[in-house]
């Protein structure tokens, strides 16, 4: 069914261009005015974008505005590959992606505002941390997306964590630390992270040829020397995958360091952030005894990068209900979730409140869904319907608008 | 024994003293025999002086002694009632002359209170005539000759009724005739409405005529009411006709709408109180120009997490055309989702009423929304696995 559906959106698609290509002069010299530069990845052979009025064609979310809030901008498959090829679009989301045929972001205002802080932001002083806060399923992670979009086209260095709950509740695997006493390693994981990072930041870490300040000495026959690249140290910590975890805390001192000195700039994003102050995790010690998060190893770089002591980065932190266990989900305020050490670590930070759609956001994306051929079965008064029905919440109307 | 109370055997004792009393205020069976038409045809004086002195049948001596009989004990069930009323009027406190039949009714509620499903078995005070069917007087004179020519049949008055209908049928028939020959039509404005209104069910027919009649007999009596009433001239014996209809209640004309009140904010607001679904308990306001704004416990609509219990509260809402034009909050408790839900679902159908026009309301109770839902949950059998589901039977 959905492989026929699919057909049938790419047959709809080719005939609603048809007629449009006698517009697409016009309609590219519209687009151009809209945007002052087209998006890199466009080429020549690319279709001529679909002007609607619920999409843009602005697809640099540094040149955004409120001008573009509830429109859609497509994010670039080698863009999106390169982002997001390791996670941080959620599950669901990434399904509808792959049955859209594209990938789709709605700009938002909380994205909008994020963006306007960190533009305006002086780099110069220490980092600025900005919260994410608000109920299951408004977007908290989405608008974590459009920003790092943001930073990967602005030659941000992503420090991005898609989920840190993973680490906590399903480990792969979980190991006692070498190195320190009484703590455990999460190999693969930190593993997995590494790939990820290097996915992210390869092509920069290539031109920018950051070095290694010290040597690191893993074991009596393995070491990186000083001066190494980082990239020598990342592929080091993937292929040894036993020191992933050590690597991870050396990668990360490292990235302070030279974003401190002024040779590159970071962008922190952690999902998911009070799982690190969550004192209830799945990983048993030997002793069949709860491990707190501040015992593995992993925990200490990535709240060593998202404190204060260090400059030219910024660290977009989302709090969530979800990220805790039962019985601890009774408010998605930072305070109640971070708990009182962890807020006292973010301490002072910039809260920025994810919300339901508006109407005209909810009226966009049900736009978006008739054109993608996704909502067919539309008798009278529909939209009013799913407008209460979902309470305009993102989650609950992409969940119900699936049987239509 | 009209008072069908358990120990209440007191009043029995009493019945002496107030004998008396209430021996004066007349004949009893007065308006008992006004109930049944067909019981009126004669009325027999239970022992005539002059009947004794003439020759009488047999049959009508046995019917002149059970006659007695029944007035008797009319009688005393009558006196009884009478004093079980004045006791229970002492009880109340209350004055037993203007002691009326509600008094009663709500006395014997307070006083043996009963939580029996059926109102039947319910315990009642109700007088005898209600609790006692009305019986036939008598069919023949002294000497026996029965007045009704159709007495021979045994249901004199059933075969009487179809043939006053049949000879009603035959008489419009014969109007059809005539105004046809002159070129007259019925009038289109005097044609009889059935549509709210309906023939009597048998037992309703049957104590009209006080006889038993068969399934076959009442089925006789139906096709036969039916062609009368499908004759164009049917309005002309429309009082004929009427006596054996039945009004269906509309029930919502019946029920009171309340009158919208009015807020600080220049609001109109109702608030329904006790909207009651399996074990959850609900109070709803509805306000009238909002936004579709919907406020449960201090939540929005993400106060139920599950669809099925979102439909079901927007369902009055968008059944009535009026999502997202009212405002609606209701505090709720007990039981789980689909009770709340449900308890909200009703609460807002029946505030609904006072913004929506009458037709509105009709077709919303057709659809059942302002129907009480009085389902609970059915207990767990021993020996059973549950309600209705056994134990897996295995041989051995």
């Amino acid at each position: 069914m959905k492989m026929l559906r699919k057909q049938f959106v790419n047959l709809s698609r080719v005939s609603t261009h048809l007629p449009r290509n006698v517009l697409a002069s016009r309609a590219a010299s519209r687009g151009a005015e809209m945007s002052t530069n087209v998006a890199p990845a466009e080429t020549a052979t690319a279709p001529p974008p679909v002007i609607n009025e619920f999409r843009t064609g602005v697809t640099n979310p540094g040149e955004q505005s409120e001008l573009h809030v509830a429109k859609f901008y497509t994010i670039p498959i080698e863009e999106k590959k390169q982002i997001f090829s390791g996670g941080g679009l959620p599950k669901q989301y990434e399904k509808q992606i792959k049955t859209f045929t594209e990938a789709c972001l709605m700009v938002r205002s909380p994205a909008l505002e994020l963006l306007h802080y960190i533009k305006n932001a002086d780099l110069t002083k220490p980092a600025v941390r900005y919260v994410l806060y608000g109920d299951n399923g408004v977007g908290k992670t989405l608008t974590m997306a459009h920003v790092l979009h943001y930073g990967a086209l602005n030659d941000f260095l992503l420090v991005h964590v898609p989920w840190a709950p993973n680490w906590m509740k399903r480990p792969k695997e979980a190991a006692n630390s070498a190195s320190q006493e009484g703590f455990i390693d999460l190999p693969f994981d930190a593993a997995a992270w590494l790939i990820h990072f290097k996915a992210q930041n390869s092509k920069l870490l290539q031109r920018l040829q950051l070095k290694t300040s010290k040597e690191y000495v893993w074991s009596k026959r393995e070491s990186t020397p000083a001066g190494a690249t980082l990239i020598e140290l990342v592929e080091h910590g993937i292929a040894r995958i036993k020191y992933a975890s050590e690597t991870t805390a050396a990668l990360i001192s490292e990235l302070k360091q030279l974003a401190t000195a002024g040779q590159c700039k970071i962008m922190v994003a952690i999902d998911g952030y009070n799982a690190f102050f969550h004192p209830i995790t799945r990983i048993f010690s030997d002793n069949k005894q709860r491990v707190s998060p501040d015992r593995i190893t992993l925990t200490q770089p990535f709240l060593d990068i998202t404190s204060y002591d260090w400059t030219n980065g910024v660290c977009v932190l989302s709090v969530d209900k979800i990220a805790m266990t039962e019985g601890y989900m009774s408010s998605y305020m930072p305070r109640y979730l971070l708990g009182k050490e962890g807020f006292e670590h973010l301490d002072p930070f910039v809260p920025v409140h994810v919300g339901n759609y508006t109407d005209k956001e909810f009226i966009s994306y049900i736009n978006y869904y008739l054109d993608r051929h996704w909502i067919s079965k539309t008798q009278p008064g529909f939209e009013e319907q799913l407008k209460f029905l979902s309470n305009m919440n993102p989650y609950t109307l992409m969940r119900l608008v699936r049987g239509l | 024994m009209s008072l069908r109370v358990l120990g209440l055997n007191l009043i029995k004792t009493n019945r002496n003293l107030l004998q008396t009393a209430v021996k004066n205020n007349g004949a009893p069976n007065a308006h008992a025999v006004a109930m049944a038409p067909y019981a009126t045809q004669v009325t027999v004086q239970a022992t005539p002086a002059a009947v004794q002195k003439q020759k009488v049948s047999k049959a009508m001596k046995a019917y002149l002694e059970r006659a007695n009989e029944h007035d008797e004990f009319m009688k005393t069930q009558h006196l009884e009632f009478q004093i079980g009323k004045r006791h229970l009027a002492n009880m109340m406190g209350a004055d037993a002359e203007t002691f009326t039949q509600q008094d009663i009714d709500e006395a014997i509620n307070y006083l043996f209170p009963s939580g029996l499903f059926d109102k039947r078995a319910r315990p009642s005070m109700r007088s005898p005539e209600e609790v006692f069917p009305a019986r036939k007087a008598a069919e023949f004179d002294e000497t026996g000759r029965p007045f009704h020519s159709m007495f021979y049949t045994g249901k004199p008055n059933y075969f009487q009724l179809l043939h006053d209908i049949v000879t009603e049928t035959n008489k419009l028939n014969d109007l059809e005739e005539r105004m046809l020959r002159r070129g007259n039509k019925p009038d289109e404005n005097q044609k009889l409405e059935m549509a709210g209104s309906q023939l009597l069910r048998k037992e309703q027919l049957e104590r009209v005529l006080v006889e038993h009649i068969a399934d076959i007999e009442y089925q006789n009596f139906t096709s036969a009411m039916e062609r009368l009433i499908i004759s164009p001239y049917a309005y002309k014996s429309k009082a004929f006709i009427e006596r054996f209809l039945k009004p269906l209640i509309d029930q919502s004309k019946q029920l009171e709408v309340p009158k919208p009140k009015i807020d600080e904010q220049g609001r109109q607001y109702v608030t329904t109180y006790e909207c009651l679904r399996k074990t959850a308990r609900a109070d709803v306001t509805v306000r009238l120009p909002g936004t579709g704004k919907i406020t449960i416990n201090g939540q929005d609509i993400s106060y139920f997490s599950l669809e099925e219990c979102r439909e079901q509260l927007l369902f009055p809402l968008s059944y009535s055309k009026m999502l997202g034009k009212v405002d609606v909050e209701a505090n709720v408790e007990g039981g789980g989702p689909s009770g709340q839900a449900g308890a909200i679902r009703w609460g807002i159908a029946m505030s609904l009423r006072s913004f929506v026009d009458q037709e509105m309301i009709e077709t919303m109770r057709l659809a059942g929304l302002l129907t009480r839902d009085y389902r609970r949950r059915e207990r767990k059998k021993f020996g059973q696995e549950g309600a209705r589901r056994k134990y897996t039977w295995k041989k051995r």
